[in-house]
């Protein structure tokens, strides 16, 4: 049942399937932004021409295409020193931001300590990122540079379950796979390398305040 | 049939193109994509490239290496890079986070000024006229690009021997509720009959009315901190008047309001009130009069400080109410229900003129309601400003 349920949303078939064109015009190849949110101290190593780049430490933004399939390797583990994890990451589907600020607004991958942890025990953890629908958003105040998510049980999909409170946009996979020592490149371990372009740890602007020239007061 | 043909040929060419263009992508890892104009490269150093199949460590993993992605090495060919200017015909409303506007149910008043269909996200203002009507304006629908993002986690594990049974027989005890919900109709049932056509009016009758209201009303900040912010630089917002060279800056609120749509007509006043046509026929001239139209029309605006936001900024909400018809306006009262990724930031409130602000957590105890009461009448022509500030959840 576990591996019925690991198959059922399989790497790569996603993005074959979905949007349906009865209702969605075909997704044009283009470029989305993603932020990869980790812990501190760990670092993200994309794969590209046959091998992984150099190590770059989390936040790191980057542009992929939508709908290849990414591989990465994590790298910097506390207390898991030499110990990598290699999720993947698919995009099925993109954000329309106003043009100039594609970067402004990335889709967060963020790979918590949690994650990292599981996968290196054994598990498989699948991670879908949704956009929220406005009409089933909460009030939640949370903190702005982790998104929210929460657990489903056994015997539940989780892209039906993240189409249920918004859009699907992302998935991140990671667990139970590691590369073959004894084959050497394996360029299917690696997803094909498609193309990606890194553009560094975000540049967070301060928190936006309406207008500095106004401060809050009432009428008297 | 033959377009339909056209057509579709058109797109399984295009379709094919695109899986060629997919298949070249991850066939071909022989590159990396060069930065895209206009965005930073990685300002990593980029060691010299070296054979990926030459090197391996003991897990056979190539080491890192970082490829030159130098512009001047086209290193991928074919149609890429495409950057991210591709055309997006169907922005989800999802991306979106709007206020303003009267939206699902109507609202309405009641005699005791109690409001039905007050929905989340719904900005309206109320007013009672000097006939007894008590009648509702909805603003117009402000609109911010700030997507908010969510994720649903499942955890695994590949090993069947470790599956747990999900427990038969469990007992979900329910609980019985009653629902009541009142809602006032919103819909008429006429059950008469028609009988026939009981007059006919050619088009040239409808003369439009112009309201006789003052052209300028330029209104004075009082109250405020500040003078108009840069987000208020409307002729609109500053003065009242409503010109065509800020429709498209208006109308990037997605829903312009109904009263800024121009209609264009001669028109005709004697004294400076409003005439109406006396005799409609087919001939050219016709005969005004002065009538008392006494009509009441409120115009309810509402801009917002920026189009962009991320959870935790915080944007400056500015509405203008004016009155634009032709009989003083009393008990007015601004509404507005603000949606739940809005908080609103205490003591944030201003306004032009003098009114009694509170602001409550609405019904569902999720979201709260804003509510200016103006203390006093507004006469034709008059208007006023308030002004808040919402942090965005």
């Amino acid at each position: 049942m576990a591996l019925s349920i690991v198959f059922s949303i399989a790497a790569g078939q996603v993005a074959a399937q979905t949007p349906s064109p009865a209702f969605r015009p075909p997704m044009p190849i283009c470029y989305q932004a993603v932020e990869f949110i980790g812990p501190p101290g760990t670092q993200l190593s994309v794969a590209a021409q046959g091998a992984f780049l150099e190590p770059q430490p989390l936040p790191q933004v980057a542009s992929l295409l939508v709908g290849p399939l990414y591989r990465i390797r994590i790298t910097g583990l506390t207390g898991e020193a030499g110990r990598e994890v290699f999720p993947t990451v698919e995009l099925i589907d993109r954000l329309c931001p106003p043009p100039g600020q594609e970067l402004k607004f990335p889709i967060p991958i963020e790979l918590t300590e949690d994650d990292l942890q599981l996968a290196l025990s054994g598990h498989f953890v699948t991670r879908v990122i949704y956009v929220e629908d406005p009409a089933l958003a909460l009030p939640a105040v949370g903190d702005p540079e982790h998104p929210s998510w929460f657990d489903i049980g056994p015997g539940l999909d989780p892209l039906k379950e993240a189409k249920h409170w918004g859009r699907p946009i992302a998935i991140l996979r990671m667990g139970g796979r590691l590369p073959d020592s004894t084959r050497g490149p394996d360029m299917h371990f690696l997803a094909g390398c498609p193309p990606v372009v890194l553009h560094g740890q975000p540049r967070r602007a301060p928190i936006a305040t309406a207008a500095a020239t106004s401060a809050p007061g009432a009428k008297p | 049939m033959t377009l339909r043909r056209e057509n579709s040929s058109g797109c399984i060419g295009r379709q094919m193109a695109t899986v060629a263009m997919i298949a070249l992508l991850l066939c071909s890892c022989q590159s990396v994509m060069p930065p895209i104009p206009g965005q930073q490269a990685p300002d990593s150093p980029a060691p010299p490239a070296s054979d990926a199949a030459a090197a391996t460590d003991s897990r056979g993993i190539v080491p890192e290496r970082v490829p030159n992605l130098g512009p001047n090495v086209p290193l991928c060919p074919g149609p890429l890079p495409i950057p991210y200017d591709v055309k997006c015909t169907a922005c989800a409303s999802d991306e979106l986070l709007c206020d303003g506007g009267d939206h699902h149910l109507p609202v309405m008043v009641s005699p005791e000024w109690r409001l039905y269909g007050l929905d989340p996200q719904d900005t309206v203002m109320h007013f009672d006229t000097l006939d007894g009507r008590t009648l509702v304006e909805p603003s117009n629908c402000v609109c911010l690009y700030a997507p908010r993002f969510g994720a649903v986690r499942s955890v695994t594990r590949l090993a069947g021997s470790e599956q747990i049974d999900v427990p038969n027989g469990m007992m979900l005890p329910v609980v019985a509720a009653r629902q009541q919900e009142l809602k006032i109709p919103a819909t008429s049932l006429q059950r008469y009959q028609a009988r026939g056509e009981v007059g006919r009016r050619l088009p040239e009758d409808f003369v439009v009315g112009v309201n006789p209201v003052p052209v300028s009303s330029m209104l004075r900040l009082v109250g405020f901190q500040d003078t108009f912010l840069p987000f208020e630089n409307l002729r609109v917002i500053r003065q009242g008047i409503y010109e065509s060279d800020e429709k498209a800056r208006l109308a990037q609120a997605i829903e312009a309001a109904i009263v800024w749509t121009d209609v264009q007509a001669l028109q005709v006043t004697i004294r400076g009130e409003a005439a109406v046509a006396l005799t409609g026929d087919q001939r050219a001239q016709a005969t005004y009069t002065i009538k008392d139209l006494r009509k009441p029309c409120l115009r309810v605006i509402k801009v917002a400080s920026t189009q962009t936001a991320r959870p935790g900024d915080t944007v400056d909400f500015t509405i203008r109410f004016d009155n634009l018809g032709e009989q003083p306006l009393g008990n007015l009262v601004l509404v507005d229900h603000l949606t739940t990724r809005l908080e609103y930031v205490p003591g944030s409130a201003q306004s032009s003129v003098e009114t009694h602000f509170t602001a409550a957590p609405a019904g569902d105890g999720k979201t709260a309601v804003l509510r200016w009461e103006v203390e006093e009448p507004l006469e034709p022509g008059h208007g006023g400003l308030v002004r808040f500030r919402c942090r965005v959840l």
